[in-house]
């Protein structure tokens, strides 16, 4: 193993966020990784010779350079390769704070580590095989998790969860390929070929388990990039306030985030742990499109791409043409609010569908939170949080070519393509799904068959 | 003495023989040297050539001007095309061979070739000035001046084991071991491994009670391997099938602890496919019975090859076991099974043209590399035979791509990924197996072969013959609209729907389960195409869409081909690839990015890091200047 790895160099960074904390965590990974430490503390190359793996110690670290004393700390060794990254890797514990961990990685820079770049010691967990793609994926999303459902299901995927799904399915598809191998490269063995009717509907399965996973897609993504919730109405019909009232109550974790545009506000909610991005369109009176001609207030390009509609409607009268025409217009879904419900006049009632909230006294606003939740992540709701969630575009898209291929499969059989024709599906969804793992792995169909039947005439 | 040749073959089996054939053809003064000249291409094992894929191989090699599919041909007793009952993508011939009569065949091919000279002797040692010059003999006399192909896989340092007894050293079948010339090669630094194999007893077919076999014939319509040749037919003999049960499974399993394979005197992997009745029985216990074949030794002779009982257990125990078998209660042992340990050189030391890399001037073919079967070391002998005379005549290397023939799916297999079992062929080995059919080598390698020059003016002859008639054929499907009064008969065979207006016979074809054969005979003045040439019209026709997937499939994989790697690239510092794909390219140093994306553990992303690399190094440059 030393070969290669020697030709590396390596990487430090501060591992836990700037700013003011009790602890800051500094992580060095490389083949100099215990050679740079063991000279912040004070040693030669070897300081850290037989130190028992994943074990802190307490150390008096010094700048080198100068001598100086920088901060006590928790040193702890991770030898390569059971360490996060595969490699030999140093982890320090410094006091928080900024000037202190910005000192010690500093130290290490001059003592020959490169500071890493964004996702690096993740990037080197993949390419030493410690984590497969969906894992890889994983850390990034856990990284960036916007709400605490998302954290949950980047944690499952980086269990291996979804990675182990598709795995499982592959071994599936190999399992059937191995089946029509049996069959056309073995034909004098003592088992019978295994009936072309038991193989078409074990095909049909696999397809059906792929479109189960496929179908938490949507929902996945949505976990991952939160649910673009654009709330639309005519002006003066309550959507700052709505805006404000829902981003309110989550204040404890909200970020607020200038937005990528400037003719919106946006802020990021969480609903009983699932992400929405709240996009606020008010006070956009320019234009000359057919949506402000009707008085409706809405960006056109937030509208293209939410996920979600809360068109605010006030109280006081059912909506009118207009209203209900633009609403129709909308492709996806929508909920239509009826704001300032306490200015109701007695008697009133909501259409159906839509949901009475009141700001002012906070009447409605529960249920319409509900009515968010259970709309866009239904499924994710009803399911367990076990269940393996696709997160991304790239993983969809392959698995949509893996059951693609698989029904394909199936249907050149019923038309009477011969097995050894119709196979070349088959080879095509394995590829698919080793695609979205990350690996080009050996040909295993063979192994399977000699595993499971009696070859040897 | 000393004597000069271009190309000097060392070994007379089927790769030597199919290596100095091809040398021989391609215009170079060319030398044969065995220890016994009555025994070229002698079939040591099974007496059969083909099978699936295998027989493809045989008649790759025979649509590039080879000795194979001629000989078997000439020889064959029984006749089967495997998997008749599926779709003719993946019909594999297969002739069960005469054992005396096929090594005089091919013996007379080989006498009937120009520039081909044949010497027995025992070759012990490679001669060496500057590179590989030439080799030296037992006997004392050396061959030099060209370039050497070494097939002399079965003799190196075999040892063969029945049961108990003490293992003897032996080459091919009842010939002596090879060791002095492994020895010399191992000097050199080569990485040697070893591998086992084993074969079944024989008995002889007046002592089988065939009442209680299931008689298996070949098949009514005659058949050739050979597309250019045209060898008479033999009186044809049957097969015969019969079940080991659980009499046979008790014995084996009391003995376990006399079988070499099971007592640890044997070492080395062997083959999956091919195990032995003591493997057959230990790793499927609930099986209730084996099948058993019973196969033709030959016209003249009553012995009968036991094919499915290989082993290694003692020749008693093997009486024993043979003797609980319905029909063969009181049958007579010939020759005891026996199984064969012997070294090989791990095949990913040598370049595609199967040139050693680190030995310029020697090619090594044949089980020498690892593979088991007369079909791989055919296909294998032609190739390094082939660039053996390309390299003296400094001409460019010939290399068949992995979509052009199941020979160019084994050797880019052996070099590229190495092999970890006795190689065999299989149709899932082969990505382009639509492409890849008995039936159409002469226009995937006849073409090829003629180009280079490979191939003789009789068999150029033949060529252009079979191309005709497949164009022919293929004008006539085209063109040729068949009435429905003529069709309809046919089409509800198939129990598709009936026409009403005439159709052209190739719209009908593309139809499920209708032949191109059953339509060609409504016609009343129909042409006769051979069977061959009618399985390629409506193979091509019928699943066009598949065959286009796979074509544009290898065109994808030929320009990752073009996508070179230098052969010094330093894998080793390519950082920002992972440390298994490092590793294994270092190992394997592929030549280009295609032969790269095949090795197991090097991801799409090692693939795309990969050629980032090549590209931002500066000595690319100066391979591209110099090159």
């Amino acid at each position: 193993m030393e070969g290669p790895r020697s030709l590396v160099d390596t990487i430090v960074a501060r591992a836990t966020p700037p700013g003011v904390g009790a602890v800051a965590l500094i992580r060095l990974s490389g083949p100099r990784a215990a050679e740079i430490a063991g000279a912040l503390m004070g040693g030669g190359g070897d300081a850290m010779a037989g130190w028992a793996p994943r074990q802190g110690r307490l150390r008096q670290l010094h700048d080198p350079r100068r001598g100086e004393a920088l901060d006590r700390a928790l040193v702890t060794l991770f030898p390569g390769p059971a360490s996060y990254t595969g490699e030999d890797v140093v982890e320090i514990s410094t006091h928080g704070g900024h000037a202190i961990p910005a000192t010690v990685v500093e130290a290490c820079v001059a003592l020959g580590a490169r500071p890493a770049s964004p996702g690096e010691f993740t990037q080197r967990a993949y390419l030493n095989g410690k984590l497969d793609l969906t894992q890889a994926e994983a850390v990034a999303d856990l990284v960036a998790a916007r709400a605490p459902k998302a954290r949950t299901v980047a944690l499952h995927q980086l269990e291996r969860g979804l990675g182990g799904r598709i795995a499982e399915l592959r071994g599936q598809v190999i399992g059937l390929s191995a089946l029509l191998v049996q069959h056309i490269d073995f034909p004098d063995e003592d088992e019978a070929p295994v009936p072309l009717g038991r193989i078409a509907a074990e095909a049909a399965d696999v397809a059906g388990q792929i479109d189960r996973l496929l179908a938490t897609a949507p929902a996945g993504e949505l976990l991952r990039e939160g649910a673009v919730t654009v709330l639309a109405g005519r002006p003066n019909s309550g959507k700052s306030s709505m805006f404000n009232a829902l981003v309110g109550m989550e204040r404890a974790i909200v970020t607020e985030e200038p937005g990528t545009t400037r003719d919106a506000i946006e802020a990021v909610i969480s609903i009983d742990g699932f992400p929405f991005r709240l996009v606020d369109t008010a006070g956009l009176r320019s234009g000359a499109g057919r949506v402000e001609r009707m008085g409706i207030e809405v960006a056109h390009r937030y509208l293209e791409g939410a996920d979600l509609v809360l068109y605010c409607h006030e109280a006081g009268g059912a909506m009118g043409g207009r209203d209900a025409e633009f609403v129709e217009s909308l492709a996806c879904s929508v909920v239509v609010v009826r704001t300032k419900w306490d200015l109701a006049a007695r008697g009133e009632v909501t259409g159906g569908g839509e949901v009475a909230v009141s700001v002012k006294t906070g009447e409605g606003l529960g249920r319409l939170r509900e009515v968010l939740r259970d709309l866009v992540f239904r499924d994710v709701v009803e399911s367990r949080e076990e269940v393996p969630v696709v997160t991304r575009r790239r993983q969809a898209g392959l698995l949509r070519e893996a059951a693609v291929e698989i029904k394909a499969f199936g249907e050149a059989l019923a038309t009477g393509i011969p097995a050894e024709v119709a196979s070349a599906h088959l080879k095509s969804a394995e590829s698919a799904l080793e695609e979205i793992l990350g690996v080009i792995a050996p040909d295993e169909v063979l192994d399977r068959v000699f595993r499971e039947f009696c070859i040897g005439k | 003495m000393r004597i000069s040749y271009d190309v000097i073959v060392v070994g007379g089996g089927h790769a030597g023989a199919e290596a100095a054939a091809a040398s021989a053809r391609l215009g170079a003064s060319t030398v044969l040297i065995t220890p016994d000249l009555t025994r070229i291409a002698q079939m040591s094992c099974n007496p059969a050539i083909g099978g699936v894929a295998k027989g493809t191989v045989a008649r790759e090699v025979d649509a590039l001007g080879g000795v194979m599919g001629q000989a078997t041909d000439a020889s064959s007793i029984h006749f089967r095309m495997l998997n008749r009952s599926k779709g003719p993508a993946v019909w594999g011939p297969r002739s069960q061979c005469d054992r005396a009569l096929y090594p005089i065949a091919a013996r007379r091919i080989l006498d009937g070739l120009e520039n081909l000279d044949l010497f027995q002797e025992m070759v012990t040692g490679l001669h060496f000035h500057g590179r590989v010059r030439g080799v030296e003999t037992r006997g004392g006399v050396t061959f030099e001046g060209g370039v050497v192909v070494v097939t002399a896989g079965t003799f190196l340092r075999g040892r063969i084991h029945v049961g108990g007894a003490a293992a003897v050293g032996a080459g091919r079948a009842g010939e002596g071991p090879s060791i002095a010339l492994a020895e010399a090669l191992e000097a050199r630094g080569l990485e040697v491994r070893r591998f086992k194999t084993g074969t079944p007893p024989r008995i002889d077919g007046r002592s089988v009670d065939f009442e209680r076999c299931e008689r298996q014939d070949g098949e009514e319509e005659p058949f050739r391997f050979s597309y250019y040749a045209r060898e008479p037919f033999l009186e044809q003999r049957a097969c015969w099938i019969t079940w080991s049960g659980a009499a046979l499974k008790d014995i084996v399993t009391r003995n376990l602890n006399r079988s070499a394979l099971y007592g640890g005197e044997i070492s080395g992997q062997g083959p999956r496919y091919c195990p032995s009745i003591e493997d057959k029985v230990m790793r499927f216990p609930d099986a209730p019975r084996h099948q058993v074949f019973l196969e033709p030794e030959g016209l003249d002779t009553t012995e009968l090859y036991v094919n499915g009982l290989s082993t290694s257990l003692p020749a008693d125990v093997q009486v024993d076991f043979l003797r609980s078998i319905p029909g063969l209660e009181e049958a007579k042992m010939t020759k005891p099974g026996y199984a064969i340990e012997y070294d090989y050189f791990p095949p990913a030391q040598l370049h595609h043209t199967l040139e050693v890399k680190a030995l310029p001037g020697l090619y090594f073919a044949g089980q020498i590399n690892g593979t088991t079967g007369y079909e791989e070391a055919a296909g294998q002998g032609l190739v390094a035979g082939v660039n053996a005379a390309l390299a003296v005549q400094a001409r460019p290397p010939f290399v068949v791509e992995r979509d052009q023939g199941y020979i160019g799916v084994l050797i880019d297999d052996l070099v590229t990924k190495g092999v970890d079992e006795p190689y065999r062929l299989f149709t899932s080995r082969a990505e382009f197996r639509l492409l890849l059919r008995q039936d159409n080598a002469p226009g995937r390698l006849g073409t090829l072969a003629r180009s280079i020059g490979l191939l003789t003016a009789e068999q150029e002859r033949a060529l252009e013959e079979r191309l005709r008639e497949e164009s022919r054929a293929m004008a006539w499907f085209r063109d040729h609209a068949i009435p429905p009064s003529a069709a309809n008969s046919v089409l509800e065979a198939a129990a598709t729907p009936p026409i009403e207006r005439p159709v052209r016979a190739r719209e009908l074809v593309r139809r499920p389960g209708v032949t191109a054969r059953a339509l060609l005979a409504t016609a009343e003045d129909a042409p006769v195409f051979s069977q061959d040439v009618l399985a390629t019209v409506e193979i091509d026709t019928k699943y066009e869409g598949y065959v286009r997937r796979e074509r544009d499939r290898a065109e994808k994989l030929r320009a990752q081909a073009e996508f070179e790697i230098p052969a010094d690239a330093p894998f080793d510092e390519f950082a920002t690839l992972s440390h298994e794909a490092r590793q294994k390219l270092s190992r394997l140093r592929p030549a280009n990015l295609a032969q790269a994306s095949r090795i197991p553990g090097v991801s799409p992303a090692d693939l795309q890091n990969l050629v980032m690399e090549v590209r931002k190094r500066s000595w690319v440059g100066r391979a591209e200047a110099s090159g």
